[in-house]
C-alpha cells in the first residue's frame, strides 16, 4: 500500500497571554511545529504500513523551513518525504493548494491512499483534503475517527458528524481527513530523530510537478483577502463574584436573567 | 542502594535532551559530559523519563547511542508509565543490554503527546489504571532477576493514602525509595524512615534557586518573598537525614556541581 | 468558473442555499443561511434559492418558503440518504453548471466543510471556509466574506473578483433565523440524480445516532464545559445536570478528555471543536491557550473555578471564583424546574 501524507508547518499557538484591555488573546513567540491534526494522519499511515506493507511518503507545500515538519513526521516512521516549495506556488489559496499537492501526488504514481489531519490549526479552513480528494476525482472521507477492514481494493471508516457518527465502504484510491482519536501519535526515538536529520528530501518545484502556470500561486487563487483585522474586543470589564457557594450562584443565576439567558 | 549511602555518592539528576530541541546534536554532546562527569567524580547518574510530561528522549537510548559507559551501581534511569507496551520493553531490553541495574517506577507525568501503559498491557486486569505499583509488578513479574526497582515517595500527598501507597509498592518488590524534593526537615519523611527501616531511603534535595517551580510541581507553598540558598539547604538536610542517600534535583553543572565534594559529613 | 471579462458576472445570478440535513430533517442553519441570503439577494435584485437534496425531504420544501426562499430546487433520491460526498458534490455542479447561481452558501457543518470544497474545485470557484459575516459590494455583486482564522485572532475578508458562483460555509449560530411567514410560498423545481457510477461513490453502511455520540456542540445556545478541574466522571455527570436545566450541551477541554473522563466528541478547542454559543460556562478550566480558541468568540463567557488567576478567569465576563463542587449544585437548586 502506498500511502501519502500531506502536511503542514504552522506557527506554535504554546505561548499567549490575555490582553486586558481587549480580553482577546496575545500570541508570543513564532516557533513553527507540525500542525497537530497532521501527527494523527502520520501515525495513521506508519500504522496501516506496518499492518498491510508498503510505503508512507510525506509531502509538504511550503517554505523551505517546513522541511523540519517532514523530518519530524520520518522520525516517527514515514519513510521519506517531498517538500513542494517554490516562489511561484507564493500566495496559493486552498484550490491552488489541493490543485498542487494533488499534481506531486499524480507525479509519485501508484498511491492508494492519501491522508489529511481534519484541519490546519492556523487557516481552519478544512478545505484541502476535499480539495486534493476533488483535484483527483478520488473518493473522499472527512473527520475519520477509525479505519479497519482494510483490503487491497478497499477499507471501512468510521466518520464522526455532529448526529452521530457512520461506517462507510470506501474503494481506493482516496482521501482520507483524520481526526484525534483515531490514534496516539508515538513519540520519536532518539535513533528515528537522528536519521531523520540525515534524510535527504528532494525539493520539486513546478515543472517537477508539470503544474499550470495559471494554477498555481496568487494567480491561480479564486479567493483574494482584502482585509485583516483584530476580531472586535470583548467586553472590558470582568464582573468578579466570590463568597459562599450559595451566594453565587445566586448572584450568577441573577445576572444570567438580567441578560434574559434564563 | 545502600552503597551509595555507605560511599556518600549523590544522585544527581540529569535531563535528556528536550524532543522539541533544534541542536539535537549539542544537546547529547552536553548530556554526555555530564553524565561522564557525575560518574568520574564516583557519583550515580540519574537519568529522568519525560519529567513534568514535557518530552524527552529516552535515557537508555542515549546510553545506548552514545555508547556511555555503565557502571551499573552508578546508574538509576526514572522510568514512568507512559509508554505504549513496544516502548516498554525496548526500554527493559536496552538497560538488560547495557548492564543498567537500577530503575526507579513512577507513575509519571502526562501529557497529551504521551500513550498510557493500559492495563492488559501489565496483565493488570483487576484495575481502572496504570500505576507504579502495577508497572512494577509486571517488571518483577517479566524480568524477575535483571533489576533492582525503587519507588517515589510523595510527602506532600494526603498522608493516609500515600502511605497506603508505599505499602503496596514494597509489597509489589520495591527496594529502595526516592523522595519528592524537600527543602526542610519533613515530617512525613521522618514518618516515612520509622516505617521502613530496612529499606534505603534516599532525600531529594530541590537544588534550584527558583522555589516557584517546585511550588508548581507539587504543590509546596512558599512565601512569596521567601530567598533560598540550595548549598546550605542541603547542608542542612544533610544533618537532618544522617542515614540517607541524596538525590540533587535540578542541580546546576555550571555553579554547583564543584561545590559537592566536602558538603556530605 | 473562471471569468475573463467583468460583464460574464451578469450571466451568474441569485443566491443559494444549500439545505444541511441531518437524519432527513433540514437543520436550523438551513434557516439561518436563508435568512442571511434575503438581504443580499435583494440587494442584487436576485432571488434567493434552496437546493434541497437528500431521500425523502420533498415534504419539508414548503417550510423552507416560509423562511424566506423563493425557489426550491429538490433532489429527492434513496441514493442521497447519508452523506455521500462524491454524488452529493456531483449532482450540486450539474446544478450550478445549469442554472448558473452568482452566490452558494452552506452551513460550515460536517457536511458542508466536506461538500462545499469539492464543489468548489469541480466548478474551479473561490470558496470561504466557517464565515462569521456575508456582504456585498455594490459596485461589482463581489460578496464580502469575513471570517476568523487562527482560531479567532484574525478576522480576515475575502472576496472571489474574478470567479463565479462564490461560494461560503457559513457558521452554524451565527446569523439570525428569520420568523417564517406562513402564507409564503414559492415556486419548486425537481431535479434527479443523472449520472451515479457507483465505483466513484462511497457506500455508506450503517448510520449511528446514539446518545452517546451525540454532541451538536455548534447547534447549542449554552455550553457547560468542564476542564482538569473536574476531577472525573463524576464531575460531568454533573454538569450533565446542569446543561439538562438550563438546556445546554456539555463541552470539555483537551485534558478531560484525554485523561478519558468524556469522549473526544466534547472537546472544544484546538484540535476539537470551535464554538461561538451565546453562554459559554467553563468550570474549572484553567484556559491554556488550545481550549481558547476554540471558545473565545462566544458571547458570554462565564468561568467558575477556585484560581481567581487563571487566563479563563481573565478573559471572563463574569468571573466566579470557588469551588466548582459547591457552587455548581447551588446554581442548579437556584434555577426553578422549566
Amino acid at each position: 500500500m502506498r500511502i501519502v501524507v500531506c502536511v503542514k508547518q504552522v506557527p506554535a499557538t504554546n505561548d499567549a497571554r490575555i490582553d486586558p484591555e481587549t480580553k482577546r488573546i496575545v500570541r508570543e513567540g513564532v516557533k513553527a511545529i507540525l500542525n497537530p491534526f497532521d501527527t494523527y494522519a502520520v501515525e495513521e499511515a506508519v500504522l496501516l504500513r506496518n499492518r498491510f506493507g508498503g510505503e508512507v511518503i510525506v509531502i509538504s507545500m511550503g517554505p523551505e523551513k517546513a522541511l523540519a515538519s517532514l523530518r519530524e513526521a520520518i522520525s516517527v516512521g514515514a519513510d521519506r518525504a517531498i517538500l513542494l516549495s517554490n516562489r511561484a506556488f507564493g500566495g496559493s489559496d486552498t484550490w491552488a493548494t489541493s490543485y498542487v499537492l494533488a499534481r506531486a501526488i499524480q507525479k509519485i504514481g501508484q498511491v492508494d491512499l492519501v491522508i489529511c489531519g481534519k484541519q490546519a490549526v492556523d487557516g481552519d479552513t478544512a478545505q484541502v483534503g476535499p480539495g486534493i480528494a476533488a483535484h483527483l476525482d478520488w473518493l473522499q472521507a472527512t473527520n475519520v475517527n477509525h479505519v479497519e477492514d482494510v483490503t487491497d481494493r478497499d477499507m471501512k471508516v468510521t466518520r464522526m458528524h455532529e448526529d452521530g457518527y457512520d461506517v462507510c465502504e470506501l474503494a481506493f484510491p482516496a482521501v482520507l481527513t483524520v481526526v484525534k482519536g483515531i490514534n496516539i501519535p508515538r513519540v520519536p526515538t532518539l535513533r528515528g530523530r537522528l536519521a531523520s536529520l540525515k534524510s535527504e528530501i528532494p525539493v520539486w518545484g513546478p515543472a517537477d510537478i508539470g503544474t499550470d502556470i495559471d494554477k498555481i500561486g496568487l494567480e491561480g487563487s479564486p479567493t483574494r483577502v482584502v482585509k485583516t483585522e483584530p476580531p472586535k474586543p470583548r467586553s472590558t470589564a470582568t464582573k468578579k463574584i466570590s463568597g459562599a457557594a450559595v451566594d453565587c450562584a445566586i448572584e450568577l443565576v441573577r445576572e444570567l436573567r438580567l441578560r434574559s439567558i434564563l | 542502594m545502600f552503597h551509595t549511602v555507605q560511599n556518600k555518592m549523590y544522585h544527581v539528576e540529569i535531563l535528556p535532551p528536550k524532543q522539541d530541541t533544534e541542536q539535537l546534536e549539542a544537546d547529547l554532546e552536553s548530556f554526555s559530559k555530564k553524565y561522564n562527569r557525575v560518574i568520574n567524580s564516583g557519583y550515580c547518574a540519574c537519568i529522568t523519563d519525560n519529567a513534568m510530561g514535557l518530552l524527552g528522549f529516552q535515557g537508555s537510548e542515549i546510553i545506548d547511542v552514545m555508547g556511555l559507559d555503565v557502571n551499573p551501581e552508578k546508574v538509576v534511569i526514572h522510568l514512568n508509565t507512559f509508554h505504549t507496551k513496544e516502548d516498554l520493553h525496548n526500554i527493559l531490553d536496552t538497560c538488560k543490554s547495557r548492564g543498567i541495574k537500577y530503575l526507579l517506577i513512577i507513575s509519571g507525568d502526562g501529557s497529551d503527546r504521551l500513550p498510557r501503559l493500559k492495563p492488559e498491557d501489565v496483565n493488570a486486569m483487576d484495575v481502572e489504571s496504570v500505576t507504579s505499583v502495577e508497572l512494577l509488578k509486571y517488571i518483577k513479574d517479566c524480568c524477575p532477576d535483571d533489576f533492582v526497582l525503587g519507588v517515589a515517595f510523595n510527602p506532600y500527598e494526603p498522608p493516609n493514602h500515600e502511605f497506603e501507597k508505599m505499602q503496596r509498592k514494597i509489597d509489589a518488590g520495591a527496594s529502595f525509595i526516592i523522595t519528592q524534593p524537600i527543602v526542610e526537615k519533613n515530617d512525613r519523611v521522618d514518618e516515612l524512615l520509622k516505617k521502613y527501616p530496612h529499606i534505603p531511603v534516599i532525600v531529594d534535595a530541590w537544588m534550584n534557586k527558583k522555589l516557584q517551580i517546585l511550588s508548581e510541581a507539587v504543590g509546596y507553598k512558599i512565601p512569596d518573598d521567601e530567598t533560598f540558598d540550595p548549598v546550605v539547604t542541603l547542608k542542612k538536610l544533610h544533618r537532618d537525614y544522617p542515614q540517607c542517600g541524596f538525590y540533587l534535583s535540578l542541580l546546576s553543572f555550571k555553579t554547583q556541581f564543584d561545590l559537592l565534594p566536602g558538603i556530605w559529613p | 468558473m473562471r471569468l475573463r471579462q467583468e460583464y460574464e458576472k451578469a450571466e451568474y445570478k441569485n443566491i443559494w442555499v444549500v439545505a444541511e440535513i441531518l437524519s432527513g430533517k433540514v437543520q436550523p442553519v438551513t434557516h439561518e443561511l436563508i435568512g442571511a441570503a434575503r438581504p443580499l439577494a435583494d440587494q442584487r435584485n436576485s432571488q434567493v434559492w434552496v437546493v434541497l437534496m437528500g431521500s425523502g425531504v420533498t415534504s419539508q420544501a414548503g417550510s423552507l418558503f416560509t423562511f424566506g426562499a423563493d425557489k426550491v430546487i429538490i433532489v429527492d433520491d434513496e441514493r442521497l440518504s447519508g452523506f455521500v460526498d462524491e454524488l452529493e458534490s456531483k449532482v450540486l455542479v450539474r446544478l450550478i453548471e445549469k442554472y448558473k447561481p452568482e452566490t452558494v452558501i452552506c452551513g460550515a457543518t460536517t457536511r458542508g466543510r466536506a461538500l462545499i470544497p469539492r464543489v468548489a474545485v469541480m466548478t474551479n470557484c473561490g470558496l470561504t471556509a466557517d464565515c462569521t459575516g456575508l456582504g456585498i459590494d455594490p459596485e461589482n455583486g463581489d460578496l464580502l466574506q469575513t471570517r476568523p482564522a487562527f482560531g479567532g485572532n484574525i478576522m480576515a475578508t475575502i472576496r472571489c473578483p474574478s470567479h463565479r458562483p462564490q461560494m461560503s460555509t457559513v457558521r452554524p449560530r451565527v446569523m439570525k433565523a428569520p420568523e417564517p411567514d406562513l402564507n409564503r410560498t414559492g415556486e419548486t423545481i425537481q431535479e434527479a440524480v443523472e449520472d451515479s457510477d457507483t465505483a466513484k461513490i462511497k457506500r455508506i453502511i450503517e448510520i449511528f445516532h446514539s446518545d452517546e455520540t451525540v454532541v451538536n456542540l455548534a447547534d447549542a445556545r449554552i455550553i457547560i464545559s468542564g476542564g482538569r478541574g473536574m476531577k472525573g466522571p463524576a464531575g460531568f455527570d454533573m454538569l450533565r445536570k446542569l446543561a439538562a436545566k438550563v438546556g445546554g450541551a456539555v463541552g470539555a477541554s483537551r485534558a478531560a478528555v484525554d485523561a478519558g473522563w468524556i469522549p473526544y466528541a466534547h472537546q472544544v478547542g484546538q484540535t476539537g471543536q470551535t464554538v461561538q454559543t451565546k453562554v459559554y460556562i467553563a468550570c474549572a478550566i484553567s484556559g491554556q491557550i488550545q481550549h481558547l480558541v476554540g471558545m473565545q468568540s462566544c458571547d458570554l463567557i462565564i468561568a467558575i473555578d477556585k484560581n481567581p488567576d487563571t487566563p479563563m478567569m481573565q478573559m471572563a465576563d463574569i468571573a466566579v471564583q470557588g469551588d466548582v463542587f459547591e457552587i455548581v449544585p447551588e446554581i442548579i437548586a437556584q434555577i426553578p424546574k422549566l
